[in-house]
């Protein structure tokens, strides 16, 4: 303890203070009346308490979420509605090679044709 | 389980001649303590009377978590505001020497009390920290609990408490000294 405690501890003793009779008869008198303050005694929740009180809570949530939305104004609409969807080319992933090889097809046959025409016309020429 | 603890257990349990038993250990250093916040020793008995009532009252709120002098001197320290009502400056400004009543307890000494000048030096709650602190021994914890402040002001607070009344300690020693 230093020095300073020290002196504030025995300056506190110096303190002289003694309970007069006439206090103490009137401190008993005075507790002796007094009832105690009872506590209110903690009522024990029901079982389904605390899922109870969590589906009200929800159910709050959600009809608060409701209204909000309910409340919020309408969307402005646009003049001339665009359907991005149907400005996009679908390609039938299915139909994909036979769309990319029917022209080439066709123009094979028309080549074969031309070669089978010309194989005839030289035949004849020789006589064959 | 300590004498204290079944005083406090009977009491709970409603009796009076236990409260009466536990407000005999504490009520000389509660009446002490009230002395230095109040402006008459009439005031310090009435608020030392109201604190024992009030503790009796509300006892089944004490928790044995707390010391029962820190739940105690809380109270008292309520009971001595409000005695003294909201808009009253603080204590150390309201005596003069002749009437007051702390100085009139005081025993002789060749040196002055240095609680007398602390109330005049400190503020209300700084004062209170350090009564607290040196004369109950409190742990700075249970003042901050008692004071409803957090330990770091409370600290904070003793310290600054500590350096006033250094600075009156050591120019009280040097006065004396240059008197001879």
């Amino acid at each position: 303890m230093d020095k300073l405690a020290k002196k504030l501890r025995a300056d506190a003793e110096r303190i002289e203070v003694t309970v007069s009779d006439e206090l103490d008869r009137r401190i008993n008198a005075s507790l002796r009346a007094v009832e105690p303050v009872e506590q209110a005694p903690r009522t024990a929740k029901p079982p389904f308490f605390w899922l109870a009180s969590t589906l009200t809570g929800v159910a709050a949530a959600v009809a608060v979420i409701a209204i909000v939305n309910w409340q919020s104004p309408d969307e402005p609409t646009s003049a001339t509605p665009v359907n991005f969807v149907a400005a996009v080319p679908v390609i039938d992933l299915k139909a994909e090679s036979a769309m990319l090889t029917g022209p080439l097809q066709d123009e094979l046959d028309k080549l074969q044709s031309d070669l089978k025409k010309a194989e005839e016309k030289v035949k004849r020429d020789i006589g064959l | 389980m300590t004498d204290e603890s079944k005083l406090i257990a009977a009491a709970q349990a409603g009796s009076a001649d236990a409260f009466c038993g536990l407000a005999r250990l504490y009520r000389e250093r509660l009446l002490r303590f009230l002395l230095t916040r109040c402006a008459s020793f009439a005031d310090a008995e009435d608020a030392l009377q109201d604190t024992l009532i009030a503790a009796f009252r509300y006892i089944h709120s004490y928790d044995s978590r707390w010391r029962f002098s820190t739940w105690l001197y809380r109270i008292a320290i309520r009971n001595a505001a409000k005695l003294r009502g909201p808009d009253t400056v603080d204590i150390g400004d309201l005596r003069d020497e002749e009437n007051d009543p702390l100085q009139q307890c005081i025993a002789d000494s060749e040196t002055q009390n240095l609680w007398v000048s602390a109330r005049s030096t400190l503020n209300d709650e700084v004062f209170t920290a350090m009564w607290l602190r040196y004369a109950e021994d409190m742990s700075v914890n249970d003042i901050s609990t008692t004071l409803d402040r957090s330990v770091s002001w409370t600290k904070v607070n003793l310290m600054r408490g500590r350096r006033a009344l250094e600075t009156q300690m050591n120019s009280a020693a040097n006065q004396s000294e240059a008197y001879g």
